[in-house]
């Protein structure tokens, strides 16, 4: 089971013993050792609670990890506070909820992808250059928005405004795209349309994308490889082929601390 | 419960119990009404006085009529003047309030130290009223419009901060997290995913205190801090009541027609 | 997709993109200057100039200077102010509440009696708010003369207007459901504003009553001013006679007592909603 392609060359992302304990106590991460390939389109799997996207954020650091380290293209980006903005350019995040800034229109909220990469003066007048707005609109392209890129985000629908929150990610020519619950507030019709969107954009870009995904169906479809989480531990590694009927049971059903009896 | 009993009976009885009135309920209302007796002895509000005092009160605003309408052509410089101090009151409130607002809403700013203190510089703007700041600016650059609109912007600044302050607060904070994941700056993330969803609220409040300055700045010419406070201050004392009539009529013109504007402008910004 | 219909699609949206943004250049260069010759005149008209306040500067220190440090023995002779500021604060809210009542009732559209009743009663509470509370005081000091009877009149007429049209909206805001089962059961018109409004406009008006509480007491700490009672009358007084000591513990009082009085209202307003 652990002879995923992964293995051949070296990982795009490697993240090795991560655990998190949030401040009430709560163990939302429990010594998980993840590795991906570069290019790889990873489906997270698991139910709601189950700590995967605590493990996103781990990686783009909007949460800070109470144990283990992640390593990407061999670099430690866990623990240092310096460097910070640099690590997260390098990450493009998509959210269950969009989170596009409603009032501004679909091309500003892409090229807000792009604020990484330029100082804060020119920010401060509203401003971008030129060629930040031929990435943006290249990226809107992508997902087949750019004939609305003048619009305002909230007169679009919820597959339109996510569509625009991935160009926004891709405007931030990433190594890697983490998806969190990208589809989970979507018809099923649309998800599959924006997960295809997603998956031939890293494709084409060579873009690592690790989502996080709730419905089986989903990963059946979209994933090269599928990783389970089921309370803050990974339970299952392997290809989509290989989700039968007794692994979902232990990902989805599974109650905490059954796993060490099973190992037993 | 020993015996079964029909569930009606059970309800009724359980709102007859409800409805008992307990000692500490009569005794709360009787502090109460002691508590209103005894203000109302303060303030020599009795039911003889009210009823002598309504009668003078209409046959006051009775000598009112009819309006004098000549002395309107006295009055536009100092109507057109109050309208000035409240644009100003409100321009210097935004100068003040917006940096403080922002320092002070706790999702902008992570230093607990600078959020307390702009908010008790906020709190000290807003606890002291207008016309008092008034009386300090007269006292401090002379009589005159100027102190007036200084007065307005001091106070309003205050209250106009907490509230910027507020609606920083209550913003959506998916989009802060999702610019914040791009890797933006601090500063970029108040300006790109902050400022626009905090806007429209910003633009309301202003507006709204403009109606508040402009029947405010009414009242500022009673210090002698300009607007046509100061003709209806000189109007009442002089027992001109016609020549006060016009200028009550004025004001009430006045502050009609800002609210119809304000209206009209605010179904616009959204 | 291929590079090129992507060329295409960047340059035409780019074209697209600077034709809009020399439009709002353009228009936000008109707002701009007609916001700028707006502020230059009616700050000429006003005499407004950063100089005069800066030669002002030494006037407020001096000013300060002269008030610090605050007479604190004036603390006690200022006792019968602040609760006599209090006094009027709370009857002139009470009697608001008492009017607004049959005045929101009056001047919603949905339980006024007749039309013109409406419009009759939302002018009266527009001319109520528009004058404030400090022109209703130095009307009725001249009526029923000096003292905290009418500054109570003068804060009572003016938050009527205020609660009144609050509540008049809250009334016309009213959720239809409640209000047309009652109608289904026959019941009568007072019946169904006892029953089907009232109820839904109960938590807001009181909070906003609590609020208007708030205003009031701030309100009545300057009535004073015009000889309605309250601290604002010591406030004056002792400016005249050029005590500035004694007039700085009045302003540190009237802040003590409005920033008790509006932590109160918060917490009481976050207790009822």
């Amino acid at each position: 089971m652990m002879v995923p392609a992964g293995h051949a060359v070296e990982p795009s992302l490697s993240i090795r013993g991560l655990s998190k304990t949030y401040a009430g106590g709560v163990q939302a991460l429990n010594n998980v050792n993840i590795n991906v390939a570069p290019g790889e389109f990873l489906v997270i799997l698991g139910p709601s609670g189950a700590g995967k996207s605590t493990l996103l954020r781990c990686v783009n650091r909007l949460v800070e990890p109470s144990a283990g380290e992640i390593f990407h293209n061999g670099a430690k980006i866990t623990g240092r506070r310096r460097g910070l903005r640099a690590i997260r350019r390098q990450f493009g995040m998509v959210f269950q909820q969009f989170n596009l800034v409603k009032r501004l229109s679909v091309l500003t909220n892409v090229l807000t992808g792009r604020l990484a990469y330029r100082s804060i003066w020119r920010s401060l007048v509203y401003s971008f250059p030129e060629a930040d707005k031929c990435i943006a609109i290249e990226c809107l392209a992508r997902v087949n928005m750019d004939h609305k890129a003048f619009q305002r985000a909230d007169t679009l629908s919820g597959g339109e405004q996510q569509r625009v929150a991935i160009a926004r990610a891709l405007a931030q020519q990433p190594k890697v795209i983490l998806a969190d619950e990208p589809v989970a507030s979507l018809d099923p019709k649309i998800a599959r349309q924006v997960l295809s969107y997603l998956r031939e954009a890293a494709q084409e870009l060579g873009i690592t994308v690790l989502c996080n995904l709730h419905q089986v169906e989903y990963a059946r479809e979209f994933a090269e490889r599928v990783v389970g989480m089921s309370h803050g531990s990974v339970v299952f590694e392997g290809s989509s082929l290989e989700l039968t009927d007794d692994i979902l049971h232990r990902i989805y059903y599974r109650e905490p601390g059954e796993e060490e009896k099973e190992e037993a | 419960m020993a015996a079964p009993v029909a569930p009606v009976d059970g309800v009724l009885a359980a709102l007859a119990a409800r409805k008992r009135w307990r000692l500490h309920h009569i005794a709360g209302a009787a502090a109460l009404i002691a508590f209103l007796l005894w203000c109302a002895d303060g303030v020599n509000l009795r039911p003889r006085e009210l009823a002598g005092a309504l009668p003078l009160i209409g046959e006051y605003f009775y000598r009112m009529a009819p309006p004098k309408w000549e002395f309107s052509e006295v009055l536009w410089k100092p109507a057109l003047e109050t309208i000035y101090i409240a644009l100003w009151g409100n321009v210097i409130a935004i100068v003040i309030g917006l940096p403080l607002g922002v320092l002070a809403a706790s999702n902008v700013t992570r230093s607990a130290p600078l959020r307390a203190a702009a908010k008790a510089l906020l709190n000290l703007q807003r606890s002291i009223s207008e016309m008092i700041w008034a009386v300090f600016f007269v006292a401090a650059v002379g009589l005159g419009p100027f102190p007036g609109a200084l007065a307005l912007g001091v106070n309003f600044g205050g209250i106009l901060g907490r509230l910027y302050a507020e609606a920083l607060e209550n913003i959506d904070p998916g989009p802060v997290e999702a610019l914040a994941a791009t890797g933006a700056s601090r500063l970029q993330v108040i300006l790109y995913a902050m400022f626009p969803q905090a806007l429209p609220q910003f633009v309301t409040y202003n507006l709204y205190w403009f109606e508040v300055g402009v029947r405010s700045a009414t009242v500022l010419g009673m210090v002698g801090a300009g607007g046509i406070g100061f003709e209806l201050v000189t109007t009442i004392r002089l027992f001109e009541w016609r020549e006060t009539g016009v200028v009550l009529l004025l004001i009430l013109a006045m502050v009609t027609l800002i609210d119809l504007a304000s209206t009209w402008i605010r179904a616009r910004i959204y | 997709m291929s590079a090129a219909t992507f060329e295409a699609a960047v340059a035409n949206a780019l074209a697209l993109e600077s034709e809009r943004r020399m439009r709002r250049a353009t228009r936000a260069a008109v707002w701009a200057v007609a916001v700028v010759a707006v502020l230059w005149f009616t700050a000429a008209q006003i005499g407004l100039n950063p100089a005069a306040l800066v030669k002002g500067v030494p006037f407020m220190v001096d000013f300060f200077s002269r008030m610090f440090p605050p007479d604190l023995s004036h603390l006690l002779l200022l006792g019968r102010a602040t609760v006599e500021t209090v006094q009027i604060a709370v009857w002139g809210t009470l009697i608001a509440v008492m009017l607004s009542i049959p005045f929101a009732l009056l001047g919603a559209r949905n339980t006024t009696p007749h039309p013109l009743v409406f419009h009759a009663t939302r002018l009266f509470l527009n001319a109520l708010r528009a004058i404030n509370e400090l022109v209703f005081a130095l009307i009725f000091v001249a009526a029923v003369g000096l003292g905290p009877f009418a500054g109570v009149l003068a804060i009572a007429l003016h938050a009527t207007g205020m609660l009144a049209k609050f509540c008049a909206e809250e009334v016309e805001g009213a959720d239809r459901g409640p209000i047309e089962a009652m109608q289904a059961t026959g019941a009568g018109r007072m019946q169904v504003i006892l029953f089907g409004i009232v109820p839904q406009v109960i938590p807001a008006f009181v909070s906003y009553s609590v609020y208007r509480f708030d205003v009031s007491i701030r309100a009545a700490t300057i009535l004073g001013l015009v000889g309605a009672g309250g601290l604002g009358f010591s406030l004056i007084k002792t400016m005249k006679l050029f005590k500035y000591h004694e007039t700085a513990t009045c302003i540190l009082v009237i802040f003590l007592l409005v920033f008790v009085s509006d932590w109160i209202c918060a917490r009481m307003r976050s207790r009822i909603l």
